[in-house]
C-alpha cells in the first residue's frame, strides 16, 4: 500500500484556539481515504492545509515521499491535488463546457476562445465520467443536481488531478445521484486517483471507502482499514460513547388527532398529488423520500407558504381554510424548514431575535417592545433546549449548525404549535446534535404535540418515527409502522408510484 | 400588526390613477392632430424649447405658439429638458411630420448641429431663439438677446445700487452653459472697473432656487460684511433674496437676470432690487414671423442670419410696465 | 455565559474571551471603524475651522445644522425602505410633489363649483405629507402586489412624480406663500423660517423626526420586522412576519419623510417650484450609506444615516464657505462617500475574521 500524500505532526491555531492539534494522517494512493468527525473536529481545517488554502502553524506535508510547501490553491493544483467543495462553485448559466473551462478558456490566436476544443475536452471527460449521453452544451442550470456535482469532478479531473477532495458532495444528492456519483469514484480508483472523501453520512461511506480516519476535536482518534471497522465502532470513536444512545424513540402515548390532512393538492413542477395524512398527539410521523418527491412542497403548503389548489387541512378538528401562514401559525402548526440558512434564519441578526421573530409583536408594553420580557422568554427557550450560545446577542451565524437548528425550533415552539412540521431536521449537522435533536422531538411528543418530521436518512426516519410515510412523485405511497418498516420496503416504496396499488 | 390596512392601501390605488388622469388630462402641447399624418404642404410649426419649469421658457414656447397659430399655422411644442439627445429624437419627429418650420432654444451650442443640419436635409428650415450655436449656415436664423449687452446693463445698475463699493458675491448659472459665462463676464466687465466693489465669494447654484437659498446663507455665514448679491439668472435671484430675508441683514442689494415675472413683482415690492429683461416673448415672435415670411417667399429671407436684440434693465422706474418677458412699449 | 445587549441591531460581534495582541489591536480598529462617520465629521469640522475662523461659530453650526435637517429627513424615510432590501429612487420627486401640492393650496387655494376654499397652514402641511405618503403607498403596491423591483418602480415614480409636480402649476413657480389674515392661510413660514429657543423649527423637526424613527426602528414590533425582512425575507415569511404589509408601510414612511423635507425647504425658500429637490434622492441614499446602511438589506441604524447626513453637510457647506469651486465639490463629495464605503467593507471583515476566530 504505497502513501501518496502524508500530513506529518500538522497543528493549526486560530487566534487562541488550537483547530488541530498534532495531526498525522496518511491518505493511500489510488484508494478511497474517508474521514470522518462531528463538525468543527477538524477535518476541514487538515483539507485546507492538504489544498494549499490555509498554512499549518506548524508541522509538514509529503507528497511522494518528498517534503512540498502548499502556499496556494493553485500551487496544490499544480502538484496534482484537487479539492470539491461542499457547496458547488458551478455557474448556472452557462453551458457544461464553459463551466470546466471557466477561467482557464482554451485559446485560439490570442484572444479567441475555442469552444470547438472545449467541446471535444468536455466530451472526453464527461465520457470519463460514465455521462457520455450528456451534451456539454447543456446549461448547467438545466442539470439535476447529482450531475451538476459531477461537472465539478470535471472540473478537477481536467487539471490531472492525482488526488481529489471531496468535502461531503453527497448531502443533496438523492439515492439513485449517490449511486452514479459512487460508480465515479470506483472508475477514478481504477485510473489510480486518491480520492480523499469527507462525509457524515455513515451508511454511504461504508460502500465506497477503504480507509476510514475518525477525528475528534482536532486530534486524529482512529485510522483503521473499513473491512476491520463497523458502524457501531465508527460512531463511538467519532461521539466517543455507545450508537444505541444516538437516537432517542418515541413511547408516548398516542392521544387526539391534531392535524388532519385530506386530499391535499399543489400543481407545480414538483407537485403534491391528493394527499391524506394524520398526526396525533404524542405521535412523531416521519416522511421518508427522494429529493423532488414533494416533501418539502407538502410541509410548507401546510404551513401556508404555498396554496393548494384543492384539499382541506384541520388543525384540533377545525378546518382551516385561509391558508395564509399566519392563519396557520394562528391554528396551531410551526414549520421548521430544511435550508437554515435560507428560509430559517435572519443572518444580520442576534441569536435573541432571531428566537423572538414570530413573537416579538406579542412582547410589547404600550407598543414598545419590553426589553426585560424579551431577554426573559429567549432566555428561557434557551436554557429549555439546551442552545449552546456566546450570548443571546451574539449574531445568529457565530453557532454550530446544530444549535442554529434549535434557535429555529425554539422560535417554532413559541408560537405555541401543537403540530410541529421539522423538514429534514437533522441534515448538515453532526451526531452528537441529531442526537439532541431526536431527543427534543421525542420529548416533544411526551409534552403533547405533534411531529411530522422529513428524512431522507434511512437510519433517522428508522430510529425515531412511530410511523413512517413514503412520499415519491408528490404521493404518498406506502406507510409503516416503526414496527413494520425496513431498509428496503422505504427504498423501493420511494423508488416508484407502483407501491401504491399494493398498499392502498 | 396593522401597519397599513388594505382599505388605505385601495385609496393609494385610487389616488395614482387619478394623479394618471391629470397627467393626460392637462398637458400642453397644442397639437390639434395628433399622429395623423400632416398634409405635403404642411402647416406645422414644431416649437422646441428647454424645459416649461422656467417661466422664461414657457414665455417663449406661448409666445411662439400663439403667434404661429395667429398666423394660420398648426403646433407642436415639445420640450427637450436640456437634454441633445432628446432633442435629436424630437427633430427627427418634425422631420417625419414633415414640419414647415422648426422654432428651436436648442440644447447645445455644438451638440445641436447636427440635428439643425438634417431638417435642412430634409428642407425643414430652423430659426433659433434664445440660444446660439457654434455654426453658421445651417440654421436659417439666429436670434438671440444680447447676453453680454444686458449683462452690461445689469452690472452698471449693481455698481450703482452698492455705491461703487462693498463687498459682494456673485452666484453663477450651470457652469457648462454658455450663457452662464457670458453673463459673468459681462457683469465683471463692468464691476471690475471699480476698485472699492470687492468680490469676497463665487458659487455655482446651477440655476437652482433652493440651492442658491444654502449656498447664499453659507456665503453670508462666511462674510458677514456682504453689501450685495448678484445673480446669474431670476431664479437663482430669488433663492439668494429668500436668504437675505431670512438673515438679518435686510439691506443687501439683490440683482437677478431675465426679467421673470416673480421677480419683477418683487422689485415692484422693493424686495430684489433690479433685473435685465431678456425680451424672450418679442424674440420667439419674431422667429415666428421670420418663418412665416420664408415659407411664404418660398425659402428666402432678407433678414441676416445672426441677429441680435437688445436686453432691457428692470427697476422699479419701469417694473409696472413688464409683462410675460417684454417691457410695454419697448 | 456573557449577554450583551444590543439596543441598535446593529451588526454585532459575539462577545469575546479577552485576547492579548492583535486580537485587541483589532478590536480598537473595529470601534474605529464602527464609529468612523463621526470620525469623518470630527476630522471635516478641525480641517474646516482650522481654515476659516467662519466655521466653528456658533451661528454657523446652527445654519449648517438646519440645512443637514431636510435631507436627514429624507434619508431617515430612505432607510427604513433600504433595512427592507428596497430602494427609493422617487423621494426627490414626492419631495417636489408635495412642495407644488402645499404652494398650490396656499397660492390658489382649492377650486370647487362653488368657489375657491383655503386652509390653514396645519391642514395644508397634513396634506402635502398625506399625499407624500400616498405616492409612497403606490410604490409600496407596485413592489408588492405587482411584484415590479424597487428599483424600477420607484425610478419610474421619480418620473411620474415629477411630471405631476410640473402638471399641477403648468410648469410654473408658485412664488408667494405667506398667505393672508382673511384666507386664514397665514404663518407657512414657521416650518422653515422661524426658531424656537435659537434653534431652527426645521432642526426641531429633524431631531423629533429621528427620534421617532430609532423608537419604531429598535423599540417596536414592526421594528424588528423591517430588519427580518431585510436580513431574510423568505425566513419573515416563514416566521408569519406580514411581509407585503412591511414593505408598503416602509415606503409610505419614506413617501411621507419626502413630503416633509420638501415641506420644509419650500417653506424656507418662501416659493415652490417644480424642480424642488431634483436629485435630492441620491444625496438621501448616500446619506444613509456613509452611515454604515447595507444596500442589501438588514443592517443600518437611522443615527448612522442621521451622522452620513451631517457629513454630507458639513461638508458641503464647507466646500462653500471656504470658497472651493463648483467641480472640486462634486469630486470631494464622490471621493469621502466611496472612501465610507471602503471602510464599511473593511469593517465587515474585520469583524467576520472576529467572530470566526471564536466561533
Amino acid at each position: 500500500m504505497a502513501e501518496i500524500l502524508e500530513a506529518h505532526n500538522i497543528s493549526k491555531n486560530y487566534g487562541g484556539v488550537r483547530a488541530l492539534k498534532d495531526v498525522t494522517f496518511t491518505a493511500y494512493r489510488g484508494q478511497v481515504n474517508v474521514l470522518v468527525g462531528e463538525n468543527g473536529a477538524g477535518k476541514s481545517t487538515l483539507m485546507k492545509i492538504l489544498s494549499g488554502s490555509e498554512q499549518p502553524t506548524s508541522g509538514e506535508i509529503l507528497l511522494d515521499g518528498e517534503p512540498v510547501q502548499l502556499d496556494s490553491p493553485r500551487t496544490a493544483q499544480a502538484r496534482g491535488i484537487g479539492i470539491i467543495h461542499q457547496e458547488l462553485s458551478l455557474f448556472p448559466n452557462m453551458s457544461i463546457a464553459e463551466n470546466l473551462f471557466a477561467g482557464r478558456e482554451l485559446r485560439r490566436g490570442s484572444a479567441f476562445v475555442d469552444a470547438g476544443g472545449q467541446r471535444r475536452r468536455a466530451r472526453e471527460v464527461l465520457k470519463r465520467l460514465g455521462q457520455d449521453s450528456v451534451d456539454p452544451d447543456t446549461l448547467v442550470g438545466d442539470l439535476p443536481i447529482g450531475q451538476q456535482q459531477l461537472v465539478e469532478i470535471g472540473r478537477a479531473l481536467l487539471e490531472d488531478v492525482r488526488v481529489l477532495i471531496m468535502d461531503e458532495p453527497t448531502s443533496a444528492l438523492s439515492n439513485h445521484e449517490v449511486d452514479v456519483l459512487f460508480e465515479v469514484m470506483a472508475d477514478l480508483r481504477e485510473q489510480d486517483v486518491t480520492v480523499i472523501y469527507i462525509s457524515h453520512k455513515l451508511d454511504e461511506f461504508r460502500r465506497i471507502g477503504d480507509w476510514v480516519t475518525v477525528f475528534r476535536d482536532g486530534s486524529l482518534v482512529a485510522h483503521e482499514s473499513m473491512s476491520r471497522t463497523d458502524t457501531g465502532w465508527i460512531v463511538r470513536q467519532m461521539v466517543g460513547r455507545d450508537p444505541d444512545s444516538l437516537y432517542v424513540r418515541n413511547s408516548s402515548p398516542v392521544g387526539d388527532v391534531l392535524l388532519d390532512v385530506r386530499g391535499l393538492t399543489v400543481p407545480g413542477t414538483v407537485k403534491v398529488d391528493d394527499v391524506s395524512l394524520t398526526v396525533s398527539a404524542g405521535e412523531v410521523v416521519g416522511i421518508y423520500g427522494l429529493m423532488g418527491a414533494g416533501r418539502t412542497e407538502l410541509v410548507e403548503t401546510l404551513m401556508g407558504m404555498r396554496k393548494a389548489s384543492t384539499g382541506e387541512v384541520s388543525v384540533r378538528g377545525v378546518n382551516e381554510p385561509k391558508g395564509t401562514v399566519q392563519a396557520r401559525m394562528a391554528a396551531g402548526l410551526a414549520l421548521v424548514p430544511e435550508d437554515r440558512q435560507r428560509d430559517g434564519l435572519v443572518q444580520t441578526m442576534s441569536v435573541r431575535d432571531n428566537i423572538l421573530l414570530s413573537t416579538v409583536a406579542r412582547m410589547t408594553r404600550s407598543g414598545l417592545l419590553n426589553g426585560a420580557a424579551e431577554q426573559k422568554t429567549a432566555k428561557e427557550k434557551v436554557g429549555e433546549l439546551a442552545i449552546k450560545i456566546p450570548g443571546l446577542g451574539a449574531v445568529v451565524t457565530a453557532l454550530s449548525g446544530g444549535n442554529q437548528q434549535k434557535v429555529v425550533l425554539a422560535r417554532a415552539l413559541l408560537t405555541e404549535p401543537v403540530v410541529l412540521l421539522l423538514d429534514e431536521p437533522t441534515r448538515g449537522i453532526d451526531v452528537g446534535a441529531k442526537s439532541q435533536i431526536a431527543g427534543l422531538m421525542a420529548e416533544l411528543a411526551a409534552q403533547g404535540f405533534g411531529v411530522l418530521f422529513i428524512s431522507s436518512e434511512l437510519a433517522g426516519v428508522m430510529a425515531m418515527a412511530d410511523r413512517v410515510l413514503v412520499m415519491a412523485r408528490g404521493r404518498i405511497t406506502a406507510e409503516f409502522t416503526a414496527e413494520n418498516v425496513t431498509e428496503e420496503a422505504l427504498v423501493a416504496a420511494s423508488a416508484s408510484e407502483s407501491v401504491l396499488e399494493g398498499h392502498s | 400588526m396593522k401597519y397599513l390596512p388594505s382599505r388605505r392601501a385601495f385609496i393609494a390605488v385610487s389616488a395614482a390613477s387619478v394623479l394618471a388622469l391629470a397627467a393626460c388630462g392637462s398637458g400642453d402641447e397644442s397639437s390639434s392632430g395628433g399622429s395623423s399624418a400632416a398634409p405635403a404642404a404642411s402647416k406645422l410649426v414644431v416649437i422646441i424649447t428647454p424645459s416649461p419649469d422656467n417661466v422664461f421658457f414657457k414665455a417663449e414656447q406661448d409666445a411662439a405658439a400663439a403667434q404661429a397659430k395667429s398666423l394660420g399655422y398648426e403646433t407642436l411644442v415639445l420640450s427637450h429638458d436640456d437634454d441633445p439627445t432628446k432633442q435629436s429624437q424630437q427633430f427627427d419627429t418634425a422631420i417625419s411630420r414633415k414640419a414647415a418650420a422648426i422654432i428651436l432654444d436648442n440644447a447645445g451650442a455644438d451638440a445641436s448641429v447636427t440635428a439643425i443640419q438634417r431638417a435642412k436635409d430634409a428642407s425643414i428650415p430652423t430659426f433659433l431663439i434664445d440660444r446660439e450655436i457654434n455654426k453658421t449656415g445651417v440654421a436659417v436664423a439666429q436670434i438671440v438677446s444680447n447676453n453680454a449687452q444686458g449683462a452690461g446693463l445689469g452690472g452698471q445698475e449693481f455698481a450703482k445700487l452698492m455705491g461703487n463699493k462693498g463687498e459682494y458675491a456673485e452666484l453663477l448659472g450651470k457652469p457648462t452653459d454658455t450663457n452662464a459665462g457670458v453673463r459673468s463676464k459681462g457683469y465683471h466687465g463692468i464691476l471690475d472697473q471699480y476698485p472699492d466693489l470687492k468680490m469676497v465669494a463665487q458659487q455655482s447654484a446651477n440655476w437652482d432656487q433652493a440651492e442658491a437659498l444654502q449656498k447664499t446663507q453659507t456665503i453670508l455665514q462666511a462674510h458677514p460684511n456682504i453689501k450685495g448679491i448678484i445673480a446669474g439668472n431670476d431664479t437663482m435671484a430669488l433663492g439668494a433674496y429668500a436668504a437675505v430675508q431670512a438673515s438679518n441683514k435686510k439691506d443687501i442689494v439683490v440683482v437677478g437676470f431675465d426679467g421673470s415675472p416673480d421677480v419683477v413683482s418683487s422689485i415692484q415690492k422693493k424686495g430684489i432690487k433690479a433685473t435685465v429683461l431678456q425680451p424672450a416673448s418679442k424674440i420667439a415672435q419674431m422667429a415666428v414671423d421670420q418663418a412665416d415670411a420664408y415659407i411664404k417667399a418660398g425659402g428666402k429671407t432678407d433678414q441676416p442670419e445672426k441677429q441680435s436684440i437688445d436686453c432691457v434693465l428692470v427697476n422699479p422706474d419701469n417694473a409696472d410696465s413688464v409683462k410675460d418677458f417684454a417691457v410695454a412699449g419697448s | 455565559m456573557t449577554d450583551t445587549h444590543v439596543a441598535a441591531p446593529a451588526p454585532t460581534a459575539a462577545p469575546q474571551p479577552e485576547e492579548p495582541g492583535s486580537t485587541a489591536l483589532a478590536r480598537a480598529a473595529l470601534l474605529l471603524l464602527r464609529g468612523r462617520t463621526l470620525v469623518v465629521l470630527v476630522v471635516l469640522i478641525i480641517i474646516f475651522s482650522s481654515i476659516s475662523s467662519e466655521y466653528l461659530t456658533q451661528s454657523n453650526l446652527i445654519l449648517m445644522t438646519k440645512h443637514v435637517a431636510i435631507n436627514a429627513i429624507l434619508a431617515i424615510g430612505v432607510t427604513f425602505v433600504i433595512l427592507t432590501g428596497g430602494i427609493d429612487l422617487s423621494v426627490g420627486s414626492i419631495a417636489g410633489l408635495s412642495s407644488m401640492v402645499a404652494g398650490g393650496l396656499l397660492f390658489k387655494g382649492l377650486n370647487f363649483p362653488g368657489g375657491t376654499v383655503f386652509f390653514s397652514v396645519a391642514v395644508v402641511i397634513l396634506i402635502g405629507i398625506v399625499v407624500g405618503a400616498l405616492v409612497g403607498a403606490v410604490n409600496g403596491l407596485l413592489i408588492t402586489r405587482f411584484r415590479v423591483a424597487p428599483f424600477i418602480a420607484t425610478l419610474g415614480m421619480l418620473y411620474v412624480a415629477r411630471g405631476a409636480a410640473q402638471l399641477h402649476s403648468n410648469g410654473g413657480t408658485y412664488p408667494d406663500l405667506a398667505g393672508t389674515e382673511a384666507r386664514g392661510n397665514t404663518g407657512f413660514g414657521f416650518i422653515g423660517v422661524d426658531s424656537i429657543l435659537g434653534i431652527p423649527v426645521a432642526v426641531w423637526i429633524m431631531v423629533a423626526v429621528a427620534a421617532v424613527a430609532v423608537v419604531v426602528t429598535t423599540k417596536t414590533p414592526f421594528g424588528k420586522h423591517i430588519f427580518a425582512v431585510g436580513g431574510n425575507e423568505r425566513a419573515a415569511v416563514l416566521s408569519g412576519i406580514r411581509v407585503n404589509r412591511v414593505k408598503i408601510a416602509v415606503y409610505v414612511i419614506s413617501g411621507a419623510c419626502a413630503a416633509l423635507a420638501g415641506l420644509l425647504l419650500t417653506s424656507e425658500l418662501g416659493a415652490a417650484y417644480p424642480d424642488t429637490a431634483t436629485t435630492y434622492e441620491l444625496n438621501a441614499i448616500a446619506a444613509a450609506v456613509l452611515g454604515g446602511t447595507a444596500l442589501a438589506g438588514g443592517r443600518g441604524t437611522i443615527i448612522g444615516t442621521v451622522m452620513g447626513a451631517f457629513v454630507i453637510g458639513f461638508l458641503s457647506d464647507g466646500l462653500v464657505l471656504v470658497g472651493v469651486s463648483t467641480f472640486w465639490q462634486s469630486v470631494v463629495k464622490g471621493a469621502v462617500i466611496i472612501f465610507a464605503v471602503i471602510t464599511e467593507q473593511a469593517q465587515q471583515r474585520l469583524q467576520s475574521s472576529l467572530t470566526r476566530r471564536t466561533a
